[in-house]
């Protein structure tokens, strides 16, 4: 303990050392300003900037992209707020009651909570990664697809507790977006499904453009036409601040969701991306009103930004303590180390311990600057929202095209966009939810990949689900959770019919008639 | 539910149910799916093809379309579904799909300066010194930070821009 | 009159001026057809670096990542061949059009439509097996696998990848049977052998080193025609009694018809990039060893390396068939 508190001050000398604290400080801003721009989320922001690393020195390199991939999170969750714009698949949830939030008049409130929520979040991930990285990391390993192909079942059955709406249409957006993941190349045998001959489409439909496409532009496309254009908001100091009461409700979440992220986070995968979903049903399972949700619940904003932060922080396990990528983003943040001519593997901690725990204070650093950054930034990013709307749209538009475009140099991202948001238009006129969409298309492929490799490790038998001690667990779990979903439609038979939509309240029209 | 002028009550609970409208949309789609996959080798239980999921998924999304559309007697009818913003949006898609499609042929500052001018001083009519203001403002700024701050290669157009 | 032989002059003062304009006279775009990150763009980055001195021209990178490295490879296959458009492609660039064939799909690009300039490094890949394998040397592995017929596995960095290609040259030239689990890329393939999920895998050297250095993975042999200067105690496949050698290698190419003059020029400079002192210590922080092969003899080893490949991609066959 005190060999780490010892490692952790030494770490502390390293961070704010005037150069480094510098870099850290700049990361942050460059991430947050690119996180702010539609479509650009943390990948996009660390791939632009990597190159720019090359030419410093490898603690540097790394405190720079870690700033600009919290500061991009943070940035994107603003987005998604005021604008409904996710840049990254993670903010999905946050669009939804952020939004909903800004709407009725409490942006203030709700980026005030996600920059809390991410601080604590972020805090109680680098304690977490600090005292337990190695122990964790081992653990993490034995996640093979078996372990894999359990997690993301769990991460489905969030689907029950996912929207207010009708369960039916909650299941056919989520078939949607899974039959969405399956466009592209076939890991397993290398078929192209479903690209209509087009290469691009070869790695499948990135979750940004799609994202982008049904959240944002379909807001556009709703409210853009309207008779009335939306009222230009004139938010006062007072309405800024979080009430007692939006505190109060976001306490619970924050806690939980951070420690949901973590746990989720530490897996090697891409799994991390599920912890906000999850993060929100869980809230919602949990909450006294779940019909608040998706109409601007506090803990809809809270939960989810919390999960986010600290399963990013999780991913830094595994590479740290391993050397192994989690995701594309620690994979580009290795390679920033690698290109110094460090390894990052089993041993970086002992070899190089100023660059570990000089990382490790510098997300102290990273974390704390970000919170004082974007608190009393909240008064100055709701302002714009008192841009009048005419002048709004037709630059959220341009700067979709242009992050959508910017993150590959690929046009066929922006036709993807376009093409998700007329979809999405057309999807909210006959009363679908969009985020089952954004679940499926990010499940789907994972699913699907993960399922196949444990049949190809086996040999083609489903015993290996059965005989790993973890994926037997994880599989009760998921079990329980289905029956826990399932317990009103079988015992109430009344919620049933609310569920599946036969007893549809604004209708009115009796059954039977 | 309000009564509009056009549809006379009876009309307006009859007709074409929304969701059954959408159930049959998700049949179909799920049965071009279908179609789409023959393509690929289905493998068995023990070894899925590349076409075994793409099945399960089709033919779930069916039967959910299915579904949707039986229990969707009591929904709204389709005819009730207000489009009064359809045209604008229509109208945005394809200005947008113009955009995408200038991008890399007349470079990135020219097709952003034409877009944000058509959306401003056409559509809303704005003062032109301000629309100009905007247009231009925002492409050259937006192409500084992206292009030169942050080393994206923007498409420049055979003029340079 | 004057007017008339005025003009002329300066006709010919532009046609002079115009054969004077050499090629670069702007800046070059090097397409890499990989995310930031990856091999082929810690390979490119510095030799663009290095170009940039040697022409006197910017030399920008852009990742145009895709289906495998198709996407960017059919960019350049399909830019204006001026020499301003270079590709700095990894060894898969001739899978692609085999599997192409293979299923029968329009192709995105064909080999041909690019022309050689040169090589600029190329690795050779390395057997790893899990330290809990009682294996050491790829006789016992061989016997091992003898012994358990399709019980033994290994992971790649997906079907037709360039961790797929070695490994069933190994499994056909030792008449091996073995379960393979394919992956999303090179550093997943690893991680499902550090967890113990399969029991080997090919990796690239500079992938496996800190593993092997920590005892986590276990080397037994490479695919180099020669042993690997990081790993002298690793013999060969050829020292072993198997015929096969593969290396995964980064190569620069312009579209096929680029001038003559033009090709020429980048070749120099590619000549005078990697013996600039910067690159050679860039590459080494990588572990990448700089491998330079000049437009003939590159393009007969990529010719070379196609067919090979190209057999083993037959061999393989559809999957799932």
């Amino acid at each position: 303990m005190l060999e780490t508190f010892n490692s952790l001050m030494m770490g502390f000398a390293v961070a704010f050392e005037p150069k480094v604290f510098m870099y850290a400080v700049a990361g942050c801003i460059i991430g947050t300003l690119v996180g702010m721009m539609p479509g650009l989320g943390p990948l996009a922001g660390i791939s632009l900037l990597l190159p720019a690393t090359f030419g410093l020195n490898p603690i540097i390199a790394i405190v720079l992209l870690s700033g600009v991939y919290y500061g991009a999170m943070y940035g994107g969750s603003t987005t998604s707020i005021l604008m409904r714009i996710p840049g990254e698949a993670a903010s999905v949830m946050t669009c939804v009651d952020g939004y909903a939030m800004t709407q009725n008049g409490r942006a203030g409130p709700a980026l005030a909570i996600a920059a809390i929520g991410s601080f604590f979040a972020g805090t109680v991930g680098v304690i977490g990664l600090m005292l337990m990285a190695p122990t964790l990391a081992s653990f993490a390993l034995r996640f093979g697809p078996p372990e894999y192909t359990a997690l993301l079942l769990m991460g489905l059955f969030v689907l029950a507790y996912m929207s207010g709406g009708s369960m039916l249409k909650t299941l056919a957006m989520a078939f949607f977006g899974l039959l969405l993941g399956m466009i592209g190349i076939d890991v397993m045998t290398g078929y192209t499904r479903f690209s209509f001959g087009l290469v691009e489409l070869g790695d499948g439909v990135g979750i940004v453009p799609v994202a982008v496409g049904l959240f944002g532009i379909s807001e556009i496309l709703m409210t853009a036409g309207q008779a009335e254009p939306p009222k230009v908001q004139k938010p006062k100091l007072r309405e800024l601040i979080p009430s007692r009461e939006e505190f109060r409700l976001s306490v619970g979440p924050i806690i939980r969701g951070s420690l949901l992220g973590f746990a989720i986070g530490i897996i090697p995968g891409s799994a991390h991306v599920i912890s906000s979903f999850v993060s929100y049903g869980v809230e919602r399972r949990l909450s006294k009103h779940p019909e608040r949700f998706g109409k601007g619940a506090i803990e809809g904003v809270a939960g989810p930004e919390s999960a986010n932060n600290s399963a990013a922080t999780g991913a830094f396990v595994p590479m740290l303590a391993l050397g192994i990528p989690t995701g594309p983003v620690t994979a580009v943040m290795i390679a920033a180390i690698m290109v110094h001519g460090i390894l990052p593997g089993p041993m970086l901690i002992e070899q190089q311990p100023e660059l570990f725990w000089g990382f490790v204070a510098s997300m102290y650093v990273g974390n704390m600057v970000l919170l004082i950054l974007n608190l009393p930034m909240v008064g100055l990013f709701v302002n714009l929202l008192r841009i009048p709307y005419a002048y709004l749209y037709p630059c959220i538009l341009a700067f979709c095209i242009l992050g959508c475009y910017s993150v590959s140099n690929s046009v066929t991202d922006v036709w993807i966009m376009l093409g998700m948001g007329a979809i999405g238009y057309g999807l909210r006129k006959f009363g679908f939810d969009l985020a089952p969409v954004a679940l499926g298309l990010v499940l789907g492929p994972m699913l699907e990949l993960s399922l196949r490799q444990s049949l190809a490790m086996s040999g083609g038998t489903y015993a290996i689900f059965l005989e790993r001690p973890i994926a037997v667990t994880m599989f009760g779990l998921a079990l329980l959770l289905l029956a826990l979903a399932l317990k009103p439609v079988l015992f109430k038979s009344r919620d049933w019919r609310a569920d599946v939509g036969l007893d549809d309240k604004t209708d009115g029209a009796p059954p039977g008639k | 539910m309000p009564e509009s002028p056009e549809s006379p009550l009876q009309e307006d609970s009859r007709g074409l149910k929304s969701d059954r409208f959408s159930g049959a949309v998700l049949i179909a789609l799920a049965c071009w799916i279908a179609w789409l996959n023959l393509e690929f080798p289905l493998g068995t239980l023990a070894d899925p093809g590349p076409g075994y999921v793409p099945l399960l998924l089709a033919v779930g999304l069916g039967v959910i379309g299915l579904l949707v559309a039986l229990f969707g007697g009591g929904s709204e009818p389709l005819r009730g579904i207000r489009w009064t913003e359809a045209r604008r949006a229509l109208v945005i898609l394809v200005a947008c799909a113009a955009l995408t499609f200038a991008l890399e042929r007349i470079g990135y500052r020219l097709s952003v300066f034409a877009f944000l001018v058509f959306f401003l001083g056409v559509i809303e009519r704005k003062h032109p010194l301000a629309v100009l203001a905007v247009a231009a403002g925002f492409s050259i700024v937006s192409f500084h930070v992206v292009a030169v701050m942050l080393g994206v290669p923007l498409p420049r157009g055979p003029w340079g821009f | 009159m004057k007017t008339r032989h005025l003009l002329s002059v300066l006709l010919l003062a532009c046609g002079v001026a115009q054969a004077q304009d050499v090629f670069p006279s702007r800046s070059i775009t090097m397409i890499v057809p990989f995310p930031p990150g990856g091999v082929a763009d810690v390979t490119g980055r510095p030799t663009a670096a290095a170009l940039e001195k040697a022409l006197k021209q910017p030399v920008a990178v852009t990742n145009r990542p895709g289906a495998g490295g198709a996407v960017g490879n059919a960019a350049v296959a399909n830019a204006k061949p001026d020499g301003y458009t270079v590709l700095m492609a990894l060894s898969s660039i001739t899978v692609i059009p085999e599997a192409d064939k293979l299923f029968n799909r329009k192709p995105a690009y064909t080999l041909d439509q690019f022309a050689p300039v040169a090589l600029v490094s190329a690795d050779p890949v390395i057997l790893v097996v899990h330290p809990s394998l009682p294996v050491k040397t790829v006789k016992e592995v061989i016997a091992l696998a003898r012994k358990q017929p399709g019980e033994l596995s290994y992971s790649s960095s997906g079907v037709y990848g360039a961790l797929h290609m070695p490994m069933e040259m190994f499994l056909h030239a030792a008449k091996l049977k073995m379960r393979h689990v394919p992956t999303t890329g090179g550093g997943p393939a690893i991680t499902q052998l550090l967890g113990g999920h399969v029991t080997m895998t090919a990796g690239g050297p500079a992938a496996i080193t800190s593993h092997v250095k920590a005892g986590k993975l276990r080397p037994i042999v490479t695919w180099g025609a020669e042993r690997h200067p990081n790993y002298k105690e690793v013999p060969t496949f050829k020292e072993q009694g198997l015929d096969i050698v593969y290396y995964i290698w980064a190569g620069m190419f312009v579209p096929v018809a680029t001038p003559e003059p033009v090709i020429k020029v980048l070749r120099d400079a590619v000549r005078q990039a990697v013996a600039d002192p910067d690159f050679k210590s860039q590459m080494a922080k990588v572990n990448s060893p700089v491998n330079y092969l000049d437009a003939p003899d590159f393009a007969k080893y990529v010719d070379a390396d196609a067919k090979r490949l190209a057999a083993v991609v037959k061999v393989v066959g559809k999957i799932g068939n």
